[in-house]
């Protein structure tokens, strides 16, 4: 057992800090011994200093911060492409999100506070990979993928399959997070989230939810719903899909479909909530969204 | 490793060197013994130790040293301008928007920080708040807080130097 | 003169962290991971040989250099349980809680003694765990003293009044039970200090977060073996106390790594090391029955309040003493006939109890604030007609209540009153019934409570100590020693404002001086602050003003009637050549003090200095043995919104009437206000420290021990009324505990209002959104 420490000192580092995509990803192909991307530290020092995670004096830090194309939000094709060191507060106030996907600017306008926001990032947020991860759901909802580079190429993958357990993505080693993408939504479509914490504001989520539906008042064409702090990692839950598909969006279909929603998770308890509770809000909150969503489609 | 950083901090330029391993935090306050910068938590959590980089507020706990090299950081040493307070400050004063103190370099960073963006009329309640979410404080029920924001707006908005 | 505020502001405050010394080493503490066990092996030399490291200070060098903390309060009555342990600052051979330290590394820079923390190597073996003071209870439950019979370290016993014929008189008895959560008061600023023993001269100094310095000097010098004169205590700029400062314990550890090592030692503690190894409170569960008439008299209370102490350490018999205020603080503002109150203490395994702002007084009062409330629904009277009916009121002060309580006066009605006026509860409770049809919970809230104030208790080191010293400088300014650390709370402020207005100089010229052992006093704990210090100053600055006249009087060559001040003018009569500053004054009296200046009276006298020292005492205590010395009002309405389906609870308003009799400041007491009212909402929906069945504390940071943002804290509405005390100097009542007493107790009971359709009785606290929702769930579903 861990002798308790009240609050630990981070290790001697050898930092880094490349200006270009092309050193960090020579940088981190040919780094010896232990190394760490970081970007925002937000979740590297606190795990440090908690004693989360440990590393020996000589560690490699490899800052990506330094790397302008990493940062910056833009439409393209039809996509909105975010990179993976885009600062919170960045998403927040970027009118290309607020238009086209108000959804992850409510989320983020939740998240942390705005001094974390300032330096935390939603490719760190990602990577993480926490249950809670507040970008997630959102990004689930809105069909994101997410495309990582190593020395040698790119890859893409949906964000649904991007998280494997607690801390763990499919991130293969001595690659960098690049981008986050996904489809602009249309005008038949509709997004809204919410969380519940043990305060209002600035808290880690005991659970979060968000849904997306296309259609119109007559007729539901397609549905997502995701959440956070329900399982391992943040999930898309599809078994409530099928009961909005091609219904009418009425109080008794909506409620039906949260019950489904919640009735398809596995929380646990912890230290934040109960699996009971978490699966009654999942309820609640996934009925309420859907009535906005419906309400926004009107 | 030794790293030498690059700040400008409080309008003064500056080249300091700092191990990599060491935060903003540890920099300002053990290298550049600017103490208003208060270390409680040292996880980002309270925001006693909130500074201006670049004008945005940051909690220097949560950054490495080294990663601000370049910056431009002010800490409430820098709001003073001689023995004159900053309106901010003054607010503060006059309104009892702070206590014991600790938390108050913090807020008065944040708080100067949202005032000087902000345009129009008076700031809203509820943006202050929530604006201040990142700023525990245990004192005072942030009531008079609110308030000495709201007035340091005023005071701007009524030609004070800002 | 630069003032406190302008020192703070402009972020040139001297808190512990920014102390440095020149040489000055760092300490880091080392905790156990085990709730309790015993240590069986410590090895040193991995963190020994950290480059940087000075020396580790383990649990043995503790015992073998030092003494078992002092006992500060022990009280042995027949029929009572009072039982001490002998612990030293840290232990050698067991642990008793999670984070009990059982090293200090010593090095040249905290991050080193850090890393070397790491290094040390403890094999324990674990002990089985008491996990909550109901298990403490159980016949066989593991002990954690061994020379106790078992793990109940006090049981106290009261008869006040009548409880008997109280019974007998009643038309009904009411069965009550209550809970609430362990909280810690949680200041932003941790612990800490520096410390330097000087070995040449055999001298202890330390500076550092220290709210009793006298008192910590005593108890310091007792666990060092020095003598207290050799030991001085100083206290720098705090970053708030609550109460969470008063004790000296880690602090021993500093002073005896400066012995050992020849260097100043400074500790600073992080948030994490304040949540796990600092002081709780709280934690008490209560079982009982109230005795009434069917028109609404309170009779009397049965009841037994049990408290989950944690380990009996670190303030000997201090933490026990909060049961005593917890016991009496019951009957409130009202008239009782009688009752019979046990208050029992059981030590767990689990972090220490100490004070925090309400210390055992907010327990008694939300606990019958609650039963009140519960009466009153019950025989359908309203929250305000109960309390109206039961006030003691404005003509009957003194009141010498059943509990001993000498209430100095106030008009408990009127202060309901301007509550009722603030808030429209008429109009609250048309819109809790629309509210209802539409599935919207809205509940209000009333609760009315007097503060005792200003603790003077026998057998115990609270025993009323106070000492002021008001001088003035040969440069006319003026200097204030008191008992009274800044912890935040305005202390400056009111002293300032109180000997300019006797003395009648500038505001700006008065300094009141960092507090340290030198002055006598208890320093600021239960909001004694503007009953004894400032009494103590009030009483010290009028003598001084008495001298003034009569000085001046000689130099003007007038009468003592004459002289008039004001602003830092001494003038004579309507004479307009006849004027002096402070400053010229100071200068002839100290300077110039030949009979030609001064009376000769006052040189016989040896009364030529300008400076008075003095002390204060309760003047209702020594006839009644009164603990507390005034008692301010107040009353508190809350409305707020329950979502019964989420289990969130909205403030939608919260007015506070506050009758706190002389107002020596306002800004003063509304921030006062302000702040205890936000504590106490963060206890009544948030706070809780939650340990689990192995004695794990499992919300050790800000990220998991919540308290609330400018978000939650609601816009707070004060109104005051001014009834000034006949026994404190300038008439004011000491009021910084009352907020957080109302609050809680307010939120608890609108929260119940709130959800009276599902008949649920809120007797948890915190009324987290978990609690509420799992309330709603077990009412049956269905609103009755
Ligand atoms: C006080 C506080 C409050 C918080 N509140 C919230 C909250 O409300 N909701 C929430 O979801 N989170 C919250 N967080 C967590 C944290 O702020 C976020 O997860 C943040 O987005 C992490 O980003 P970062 O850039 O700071 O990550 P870093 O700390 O820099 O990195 C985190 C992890 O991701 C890896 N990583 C980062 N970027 C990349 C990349 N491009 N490629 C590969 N690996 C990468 C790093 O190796 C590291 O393991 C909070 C944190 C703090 C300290
Ligand atoms: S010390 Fe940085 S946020 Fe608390
Ligand atoms: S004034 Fe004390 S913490 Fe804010």
């Amino acid at each position: 057992m861990n002798q308790f420490i009240g609050s630990r000192a981070l290790p001697d580092l050898v930092y880094h800090r490349p200006g270009t995509m092309d050193d960090l990803l020579g940088l981190v192909k040919g780094i010896e011994g232990e190394y760490r991307v970081v970007a925002g530290c937000t979740d590297f020092i606190p795990a440090i200093r908690g004693g989360k995670w440990r590393f020996a004096d000589g560690i490699n830090v490899v800052d990506i911060r330094g790397v302008k194309a990493l940062s910056g939000i833009r439409e393209e094709k039809g996509e909105i492409v975010m990179g993976a060191a885009t600062r919170l507060s960045d998403i927040l106030v970027s009118p290309v999100i607020r238009e086209k996907a108000p959804v992850l600017a409510d989320a983020v306008s939740q998240m942390a506070s705005p001094q974390v926001r300032n330096t935390a990032t939603v490719g760190g947020n990602l990577c993480m990979a926490s249950p809670a991860a507040d970008t997630a759901p959102p990004l689930l909802v809105l069909d994101a993928k997410v495309a990582w580079r190593t020395a040698d190429g790119e890859e893409t993958t949906p964000l649904n399959k991007f998280f494997l357990g607690p801390g763990a993505t499919v991130l293969p080693p001595r690659s960098v997070l690049t981008e986050i993408r996904f489809p602009a939504p249309g005008p038949d479509e509709a997004a809204r989230r919410t969380r519940m914490g043990q305060r209002t504001a600035f808290v880690c989520s005991i659970i979060s939810v968000a849904v997306w539906l296309r259609g119109g008042p007559e007729k539901i064409e397609a549905a997502r719903i995701a959440m956070g702090a329900v399982a391992p990692t943040p999930i898309l839950i599809t078994a409530a899909e099928s009961v909005l598909i091609g219904k009418k969006p009425n109080e008794a279909t909506l409620a039906e479909a949260a019950k489904t929603a919640a009735s398809n998770i596995a929380p646990i308890d912890d230290l934040r909530a109960t699996a009971d509770y978490r699966k009654s809000l999942a309820e609640t909150l996934t009925r309420r969204l859907l009535a906005a969503c419906v309400g926004d489609l009107a | 490793m030794k790293i030498t950083v690059h700040y400008t901090i409080n309008s003064k330029a500056c080249d300091l060197e700092v191990d990599a391993g060491e935060t903003l935090l540890e920099a300002l306050r053990n290298r550049l013994k600017l103490t208003s910068v208060h270390r409680s938590c040292e996880e980002g959590e309270c925001g006693a130790c909130t500074v201006l980089l670049n004008g945005e507020p940051v909690n220097s706990c949560l950054m490495l040293a080294a990663a601000a090299d370049g910056a431009d950081i002010l800490t409430t040493e820098g709001l003073m301008r001689g023995d004159q307070r900053h309106p901010i400050m003054d607010a503060f004063v006059d309104l009892h928007g702070m206590q014991c103190g600790f938390c108050t370099p913090g807020l008065l960073m944040t708080g100067y920080s949202l005032v000087r963006k902000a345009n129009g009329g008076d700031l809203d309640e509820a943006t202050i708040r929530q604006s201040i979410e990142g700023n525990l404080c245990r004192c005072t029920g942030y009531m008079n807080i609110v308030k000495a924001i709201q007035e340091a707006k005023r005071r701007k908005d009524a030609g004070d130097w800002w | 003169m630069e003032s406190r505020e302008h020192r703070l502001i402009s972020g040139r405050g001297q808190y512990a962290d920014d102390l440095d010394f020149p040489g000055m080493a760092h300490l880091v503490f080392v905790g156990s991971p085990h709730a309790h066990a015993r240590i069986v092996r410590l090895d040193v030399a991995e963190a020994e040989a950290v480059p940087g490291v000075i020396r580790v200070i383990t649990g043995a060098d503790v015992v073998e250099h030092t003494h078992p903390l002092p006992v500060q309060a022990n009280f042995t009555s027949p029929g009572w349980t009072w039982r001490l342990a002998e612990v030293y600052a840290m232990p050698a051979d067991k642990v008793r809680w999670h984070g009990e330290p059982v090293a200090a590394v010593v090095a040249e820079d905290e991050r080193t003694a850090r890393i070397a923390a790491d290094k040390i190597q403890v094999e324990y073996d674990p002990l089985p765990v008491v996990a909550g003071a109901e298990d403490a209870l159980k016949p066989n439950a593991p002990k954690l003293y061994d020379d106790w019979p078992d793990n109940k370290q006090v049981h106290l016993k009261f008869d006040f009044g009548d409880p008997d014929a109280a019974f007998k008189e009643a038309d009904r008895v009411i069965t009550v039970s209550n809970r609430e959560g362990r909280v810690t008061g949680l200041p932003i600023e941790g612990r800490g200090c520096v410390g330097h023993y000087d070995r040449g001269k055999g001298t202890l100094t330390m500076w550092g977060a220290f709210q009793t310095p006298y008192l910590q000097r005593h108890n310091i010098a007792a666990a060092m073996g020095l003598p207290e004169a050799r030991v001085s205590i100083n206290a720098v700029d705090i970053g708030g106390a609550f109460g969470l400062k008063i004790h000296a314990w880690k602090e021993n550890v500093v002073a005896l790594a400066s012995k050992l090592t020849g260097r100043y030692v400074k500790w600073f503690e992080p948030q994490r090391d304040f949540i796990v190894t600092g002081p709780h409170q709280r934690d008490v569960s209560w079982q009982g029955e109230v005795a009434v008439k069917n028109d609404g008299t309170l009779l009397g209370l049965r009841a037994t309040v049990t408290h989950d102490l944690g380990v009996e350490s670190t303030q000997k018999g201090i933490a026990a003493l909060s049961i005593f205020p917890a016991c009496s603080s019951p009957c409130n503002m009202y008239r009782w006939k009688g009752m019979h109150i046990e208050g029992i203490g059981a030590v767990t395994n689990k972090s220490f109890y100490c004070a925090y702002r309400g210390y055992g007084k907010d327990k008694g009062i939300k606990f019958i604030e609650a039963v009140i409330n519960r009466v009153a629904r019950e025989l359908n009277m309203t929250p305000e007609a109960i309390r109206f009916k039961n006030f003691i009121q404005p003509d009957e002060f003194p009141f010498k209540a059943i509990n001993n309580y000498v209430l100095d006066n106030g008009d408990y009605p009127g202060t309901l009153n301007r509550a009722l006026e603030m808030v429209d509860v008429d109009k609250w409770r048309a819109e809790q019934e629309k509210g209802r049809a539409g599935g919207r919970h809205i509940g209000i809230g009333i609760v009315t409570s007097i503060e005792p104030a200003g603790v003077a208790v026998p057998n115990c080191q609270m025993g009323g100590l106070t000492q002021a010293r008001v001088a003035i400088c040969p440069d006319g300014t003026v200097e204030v020693d008191s008992d009274r650390t800044e912890i935040g709370q305005g202390s400056e402020i009111s002293h300032v404002n109180i000997v300019s207005g006797i003395l009648g100089c500038k505001k700006e010229d008065v300094y009141v001086r960092p507090v340290t052992s030198e002055t006598i006093g208890q320093g600021p704990l239960s909001s004694r602050g503007a009953v004894w210090p400032a009494s103590a100053v009030a009483k010290a600055a009028k003598q001084l003003r008495a001298k003034v006249d009569r000085f001046a009087a000689s130099m003007f060559d007038a009468t003592v009637d004459d002289i008039r001040i004001a602003d830092g003018v001494i003038g004579c009569g309507k004479d307009t050549e006849k004027q002096l500053t402070f400053a010229e004054f100071a200068n002839k009296a100290f300077f110039f003090p030949g009979p030609r200046r001064l009376p000769k009276e006052v040189l016989l006298e040896h009364e030529q200095l300008l400076s008075v020292t003095t002390t204060w005492y309760s003047p209702s205590t020594p006839e009644s043995g009164s603990s507390y010395t005034t008692f301010c009002t107040s009353a508190d309405i809350a409305v707020v919104e329950v979502d019964t389906e989420t289990g969130v609870t909205k403030i939608l308003k919260y007015a506070h009437v506050h009758d706190a009799g002389t107002v020596i400041s306002k800004k003063v007491i509304d921030g006062q206000i302000h702040g205890g009212i936000v504590q106490g909402i963060g206890e009544a929906l948030m706070e809780e420290l939650k340990y689990d069945r192995n004695g794990q504390l499992l919300n050790t940071s800000f990220a998991e021990y919540l308290i609330p943002t400018a978000v939650e804290a609601p816009v707070i509405e004060i109104a005051h009324l001014v009834t000034p005390s006949p026994f404190s100097e300038t008439g004011a009542k000491g009021m910084g505990e009352a907020p957080i007493i109302g609050s809680k107790a307010v939120i608890l009971t609108a929260v119940e209002d709130a959800l009276s359709p599902f008949g649920i009785l809120v007797e948890d606290s915190p009324a987290s959104p978990e609690r509420v929702r799992a309330w709603v769930n077990g009412s049956k579903g269905d609103e009755q």
